[in-house]
């Protein structure tokens, strides 16, 4: 009992804790804004007489712009693959466009090269793929800043070949001994499928400009041209398939954001959330 | 929005964990034996049981293991065709290992085949698929010692060996 009661406080200890740490991180944001703006003025402010309209200015300023553009990148988990596993050759390029304040027109493009060395099959699966879709940003962003925390989906399609090997024989009867590998080399060109894409993701800002993203995906298959005595069991952008129609991805990328243009938030929302807040 | 996220690893996860794909399961149709009924030479339609007997592939020294036995007694009996040739010779020994020499004898089959390998699934690989020759699907000889064959006659029932679910040849004695 008495083993109990304590955890029980110190867990209500450990979690008024994190509630006191949580309240202060979005104090020192404030602190933190506060430092920001406050350089500012002294850089411009020689003149007194300037000084003044500037103040004027400050209370007006927290007019949010949204920034607009394109935002190019690399996967780095295919990219950096190939170091380590002799078996992968990969590169895919992801892309967005911001539309609208919450909604991103997304695709990603790539290239695979890989061999897939299974107990009873060997497989090299090379192809290209190409993947389009929208991202919708559920995170709500801090004056300006650009994370982005989305949801989204993209509609998948790839064209590629397979090349078998080697292959095994299951017998469940090896009275002559289990069969080695038999080596094939056979080959199956213009295969194609295609597939829906859900992704969840998360984009941060790491510095000017650079975004850090890691996106988690689940693909359903909409199309599958199977060769004749084979199977489609690795799919370039799509991943290892599985029994039924569904695969798992996920990237890792890095990503440079070009501003094309600049849309300001209206701003009368803005001054009244900041004058509740204050 | 955490909160799906969190949803989304436990889909993933149970998609590793729950894919039973790596381990072949038994019961998918993979290299079938070749099935073999044993009728009573004097009444076609009456299955007859074999006693005592061995089953040994050429080159091989235990015989086939049907069963859980070595020694076979019954009316049907499944024995695995090699998968990297195009015949397979067996010694079928009746009543083999009996006290008395003179009841032991020994034939000798050698089945011709052509085999087609076909894809089943990843964890499964390949299987064969045997098609008994249409000309000459079995070659039946004495044992090299002549003691006179025990098997009258041989019919073919099935010539494609794709599943176990059926005869594939029928010995009469």
């Amino acid at each position: 009992m008495k083993h109990t009661l304590k955890y029980f406080f110190s867990i209500c200890l450990v979690l008024s804790l994190s509630l006191a740490q949580a309240q202060e991180t979005t104090t020192l944001n404030n602190v933190a804004d506060s430092t920001r703006t406050a350089p500012i003025i002294p850089d411009n402010g020689n003149l007194k007489t300037v000084k003044l309209p500037e103040e004027v200015q400050d209370t007006l300023v927290p007019v949010k712009t949204d920034r607009y553009g394109l935002r190019v990148g690399v996967d780095l988990y295919k990219l950096t693959r190939a170091l380590y596993d002799k078996d992968y050759k990969g590169i895919e390029f992801v892309g967005d466009y911001r539309l609208t304040k919450k909604y991103f027109l997304a695709a990603e493009i790539g290239n695979e090269n890989k061999t897939t060395d299974d107990d009873r099959l060997n497989f090299t699966t090379k192809g290209s793929y190409l993947k389009g879709g929208f991202d919708y940003n559920a995170y709500e962003n801090w004056l300006d800043m650009e994370n982005i925390l989305s949801i989204g989906l993209r509609y998948g399609f790839s064209t590629f070949n397979q090349e078998l090997n080697s292959y095994k024989i299951y017998n469940s009867n090896p009275y002559f001994g289990e069969g080695a590998a038999l080596p094939s080399g056979e080959k199956f060109n213009g295969l194609t499928a295609s597939w829906i894409e859900v992704v969840a993701g998360i984009k941060a800002k790491v510095f000017d400009n650079v975004f850090a993203g890691f996106s988690l995906r689940l693909n359903r298959l909409v199309s599958n041209k199977k060769p004749g005595n084979f199977d489609n069991l690795y799919i370039p952008g799509f991943n290892r398939t599985y029994d039924g129609d569904f695969g798992v991805g996920f990237n890792y990328t890095v990503t440079y954001f070009i501003p094309i243009y600049k849309k300001k938030v209206v701003p009368v929302e803005v001054n009244k959330k900041s004058a509740t807040k204050k | 929005m955490k909160k799906l996220i969190l949803l989304l690893f436990v889909i993933t996860f149970s998609f590793s964990s729950c894919e039973k794909d790596d381990i072949c399961d038994p019961k998918t149709v993979t290299t079938s034996r070749l099935v073999i009924t044993f009728y009573d030479v004097a009444n076609s339609s009456v299955k007859k049981n074999v006693t005592d007997l061995k089953i040994i592939g050429e080159g091989m020294t235990d015989g086939v293991n049907f069963n859980g036995a070595t020694l076979i007694n019954g009316s049907t009996v499944s024995i695995p065709l090699k998968t990297n040739a195009d015949a397979t010779t067996f010694r079928f020994i009746l009543n083999a290992e009996n006290t008395n020499p003179a009841l032991i004898n020994e034939d000798v089959l050698k089945f011709n085949y052509v085999r087609e390998n076909l894809f089943v699934s990843r964890a499964c690989g390949f299987k064969t698929e045997y098609t008994l020759d249409p000309q000459t699907p079995y070659v039946h000889t004495d044992a090299a010692v002549p003691d006179q064959k025990w098997i009258q006659f041989i019919a073919v029932k099935n010539s494609i060996i794709a599943n176990e679910n059926e005869t594939h040849l029928e010995i009469f004695f």
